[in-house]
């Protein structure tokens, strides 16, 4: 059964409509008219326990807006939303001993606490046993280093310091579902690192995670299913190794060779691949299908023509992908049908697959 | 030990001897184990009293117990508003001195029973500052998105809302209002039943819950009015600091509105009316009435306004 | 055409003349003034909680004054004078507490340290930006009270020039007033108690809320010649009629020496200042 279940989930904003300077104030105390803003349009998401999915949208797309549908911090103004099989916003107390949350920008931790403080505070709130209790903080300092910072008050904690934190925070009563928006904006590469491991981990404990980030780095090593959302809808729902295989194909090989190599002849030797001229006389590119063509057939086709000097191999990477997507290029299902009100799962693979 | 991207869904490691974040916690076991004892009442609970309400009092009291703990670490800050609390009150009391140096009474006012009123407005005002300060930070919580995560724990929102922070010119001010009350008290002569000193408590108490209650509805306007800081909540304030004077001296309009409206009337003016003048039978049944009255509406309020953040997410 | 001159070394320009200095300053005041009316709710507000002040302040002193006469002070002067009292309570009051300290308290101030004006002055600035709408509700509101009957006896001319002087010295002395307070911020992270402090000493010792001459013996005559005395008693008394001759100019002559000495501390308090934030790091 889904942890996470929603359908044609959707949420409207209604904003005054407000024009500048004195008249306008005047009016709008006198008459108001509102502007409508769809902020999520009709989302189905289904998400099994232990996955871990990736939410990427470009900015307003309303990945925000639908996680805090999904903690229960917004009212849908329609469709239905269930974690666990409860609904999030009438059952808050139920859904949020389910939930753990981590939002990127701010802190859940108390700003004039220790984090230990805060620490003992949240167990009491979440009526954490002291066993348990005790034997988490020692694994949280295991895996995050969290023994350092037990001491140190909310105001003077670094950012990297605050997310280990807050990871901690999130995470001490065990929920099912853990929500990130934003964890890594503004770490250092040691602290994504680390993040990012104990992140994956948490799927072989049966913990749900469902990540917003710009970082595509923190997607592809941490998530396994990916949903684009764009301007409310989810534009794509699937396997991250499937997009990548269907749609990031191409590898690209620059060689450099001893002596001048010529492309065209180059092109003839390798019908199935895309060769251009490189930066000089001794260089080339070669653009390929990754499942169609080997490596070694190119190399070796260069072999004929000149002595290999120097390779390098550019790998597909997702976010390549997930620009095309966003520039409508690759839209999954029948035809680049932008319009689709549902979600897509016309995917080779689609989410509840496990290979 | 998970590798790279191949993360296994398979069912979680009961030997413990994976790695990740819980070891060898049965988490299946554990988890449902702690919802089922504590979920037991909460279908169709939305603000989260999975709790007993005696534990979550007890969680109250911790809550403000740990920001007490944080402020005493800076002792010139401690320092600082206390003094300030008793200056504030010094000087209303140097005023009103000044003031009776000149005349006698007040509009049948005398000296001491103005005392009497200065305190148990003063009082309300210190609890409310010790106690639920934290309301007064709706307008920043809104502000700064902090309620989100208030929204994700299993505690009512509003008492977190309350006790996100402590005000320490309450100890002053309690110090200072009973200081002001007892000696109130003492100079004028009130014949001391026990039907007095019991209504007298009630009253006390409720003077103290109108003047809470008050507050926590006027800084939830700021679900409203977005604003940094709780302007209304303040101007509003000020409006009730009139009646630390006898209300008897101000027009009608002033009058009903501080008696109906924004009933700060029932905070120091009636109670001290019955204890010193009047002991007017209406005064000892309207009053705790009203505080029932405006501490529900009070929370009313609060609960819509957080409805409001819940479908326009600030 | 610019009066900027280029420095030879850094390239960096130095403005010259009175009216290229001071541009950074007035740009700052308008800025203030335009993000005050953009805060017009708030203003409102904050002028409102004044405002219920100067009604209590008034219905207390008319219900003294119906009970019996004081020398000097007639209904119509004791309104006037609570009047000056409410428009010292309303200048350099939007905000400026606030913003004082909560740049000092973010941070904010490593930021203002960049700029090349002096921060002293840049607060002034500020100040002067917002003290548009602060004269335009004090108006507002004596028009009010002139329309419900208040009558004042205006003070033969050169009174009230010397009135003129010292209601513009109000606005000085309270700025360095709550600029010293804002320092303090430097030192201690409250600053909240120590504005409370700091308006519970002004409000007795200004004579805003009862006349100077009013209190207890020792308490009048100290405040007298304390900066607050500059910052309502002064020109209240003046407007009134109740200072005279060499009293009223001696009454000044400490208003503006204050004014200036005030000023001067500040500079140096705020060198103080900056080494608590170099050293300690604010």
């Amino acid at each position: 059964m889904a942890v996470i279940d929603a359908r044609g989930l959707t949420k409207v904003f209604r904003q005054p409509d407000k024009k500048p300077g004195w008249a306008g104030s005047f009016k709008h105390v006198v008459s108001r008219t509102y502007q409508e803003k769809v902020a999520v349009d009709g989302i189905d998401l289904h998400i099994e326990p232990g996955e871990a999915v990736a939410y990427v949208g470009p900015n307003g797309a309303g990945k925000s807006t639908t996680v805090k549908l999904l903690c229960g911090i917004l009212v849908p103004s329609a469709g239905e939303v269930r974690i666990d099989g409860l609904v999030p916003h009438e059952q808050r107390a139920a859904v949020a001993r389910r939930i753990g949350v981590l939002f990127g920008q701010r802190t859940q931790l108390w700003w004039d606490l220790t984090v230990a403080d805060s620490l003992a505070t949240l167990r009491e709130i979440y009526s954490v046993p002291e066993t348990l209790y005790r034997s988490r903080l020692e694994r949280f300092d295991e895996v995050l280093g969290l023994g350092d910072i037990l001491p140190v008050t909310g105001r003077k904690l670094s950012l990297g310091q605050r997310v280990r934190a807050d990871l901690a925070a999130a995470l001490l009563h065990r929920p099912s579902v853990l929500y990130l928006d934003e964890p890594t904006i503004g770490l250092d590469v040691a602290v994504k690192e680390r993040v990012r491991t104990f992140l994956r981990s948490l799927g072989d404990e049966g913990i749900t995670v469902m990540l917003t980030s710009h970082d595509l780095q923190d997607i592809e090593d941490v998530c396994r299913r990916l949903v684009i959302i764009d301007a409310g809808r989810i534009i794509f729902d699937g396997d991250l190794a499937a997009l990548k295989d269907e749609f990031a194909k191409d590898r690209v090989l620059r060689l450099e060779t001893a002596g001048p190599i010529e492309s065209a002849e180059l092109a003839a030797l390798l019908p199935t691949c895309e060769v251009t001229a490189g930066e000089h006389p001794r260089a080339v590119t070669v653009r390929f299908d990754r499942f169609t063509t080997a490596a070694g057939q190119i190399v070796s086709a260069v072999g004929t023509l000149a002595e290999l000097t120097d390779f390098q191999v550019e790998e597909p990477s997702i976010e390549d992908v997930i620009r095309r997507v966003y520039a409508g290029e690759l839209l999954a299902g029948a035809g680049a049908d932008s319009d689709t009100a549902e979600s897509d799962t016309a995917e080779p693979v689609t989410a509840g697959d496990v290979a | 030990m998970s590798t790279g991207t191949d993360i296994s869904t398979d069912a979680p490691d009961p030997t413990g001897t994976g790695g990740g974040a819980f070891g060898s916690e049965d988490w299946a076991g554990a988890n449902a184990n702690a919802n089922a004892n504590v979920d037991g009442d909460s279908a169709g609970d939305p603000y989260g009293r999975g709790h007993s309400p005696l534990r979550i009092l007890r969680l109250y009291f911790r809550f403000l117990g740990t920001h007490f703990r944080g402020a005493m670490e800076y002792r010139a800050d401690f320092w600082i508003m206390m003094v300030a609390a008793v200056l504030t009150q010094a000087v209303s009391v140097v005023v009103l001195t000044a003031i009776f140096r000149l005349i006698p009474e007040l509009k049948d006012w005398t000296f001491w029973p103005i005392v009497i009123m200065f305190g148990m407005v003063t009082l309300g005002e210190g609890v409310g500052s010790l106690c639920f300060e934290g309301m007064w930070r709706v307008a920043w919580l809104i502000n700064q998105g902090e309620l989100d995560y208030m929204l994700v724990r299993p505690y009512p929102v509003l008492l977190q809302v309350t006790s996100s922070e402590i005000g320490l010119n309450g100890l002053g001010n309690i110090t200072t209002g009973a200081a002001m009350l007892v000696l109130g008290i003492l100079h004028s002569s009130i014949h001391w039943t026990v039907a007095t000193v019991v209504v007298g408590l009630i009253l006390l108490v409720s003077g103290v819950t109108v003047k809470v209650a008050i507050s926590l509805a006027t800084n939830s306007a700021s679900f409203w009015v977005a604003s940094p800081s709780p302007l209304f909540a303040m101007a509003v304030h000020q409006a009730g600091e009139l009646t630390r004077y006898p209300l008897t001296l101000f027009p009608s309009p002033l009058r009903v509105t501080l008696t109906v409206a924004v009933p700060f009337a029932f905070i120091g003016f009636f109670p001290t009316d019955f204890l010193t003048g009047s002991h007017a039978l209406w005064i000892a049944l309207v009053t705790p009435a009203v505080a029932g009255y405006c501490l529900l509406m009070a929370v009313l309020i609060f609960r819509r306004g957080m409805l409001r953040y819940e479908s326009t997410g600030s | 055409m610019s009066a900027l001159v280029a420095a030879p070394q850094t390239g960096a320009v130095t403005p010259v003349g009175l009216r290229a200095r001071s541009r950074p300053y007035r740009a700052i005041a308008r800025a203030t003034l335009r993000s005050v009316l953009a805060f017009r709710l708030q203003f409102a507000l904050s002028l409102l909680s004044v405002l219920f002040q100067l009604v209590a302040m008034l219905t207390v002193w008319h219900a003294l004054l119906s009970a019996r006469s004081i020398p000097g002070f007639t209904w119509p002067q004791m309104e006037a004078y609570l009047l000056v009292g409410f428009s010292s309570g309303t200048l350099v009051s939007t905000m400026s507490d606030f913003r004082v300290s909560y740049r000092i308290r973010t941070g904010q101030v490593a930021l203002d340290l960049v700029k090349p004006v002096d921060y002293q002055s840049a607060r002034l600035a500020e100040t002067a930006g917002s003290l548009v709408t602060e004269l335009a509700s004090i108006c507002f509101v004596w028009a009010v009270m002139l329309a419900f009957g208040l009558r004042i006896a205006l003070p033969p001319t050169p009174y009230l020039a010397l009135f003129a002087v010292s209601f513009a010295l109000i606005a000085l002395l309270k700025f360095s007033v709550i600029y010293l307070t804002g320092l303090l911020c430097f030192w201690t992270k409250n600053y909240v108690g120590l504005q409370w402090c700091r308006l519970a000493v002004t409000s007795v010792l200004s004579g805003a809320v009862v006349p100077l001459s009013l209190l207890p013996h020792w308490l009048g005559t100290t405040a007298q010649w304390l900066p607050f005395a500059g910052m309502s008693s002064t020109p209240g008394l003046i407007l009134i009629g109740d200072a005279t001759g060499w009293y009223a100019v001696r009454l000044v002559a400490v208003q503006l020496a204050w004014a200036i000495a005030l000023w001067l501390i500040a500079r140096l308090a705020w060198r103080g200042a900056l080494r608590q934030l170099t050293i300690h790091g604010g």
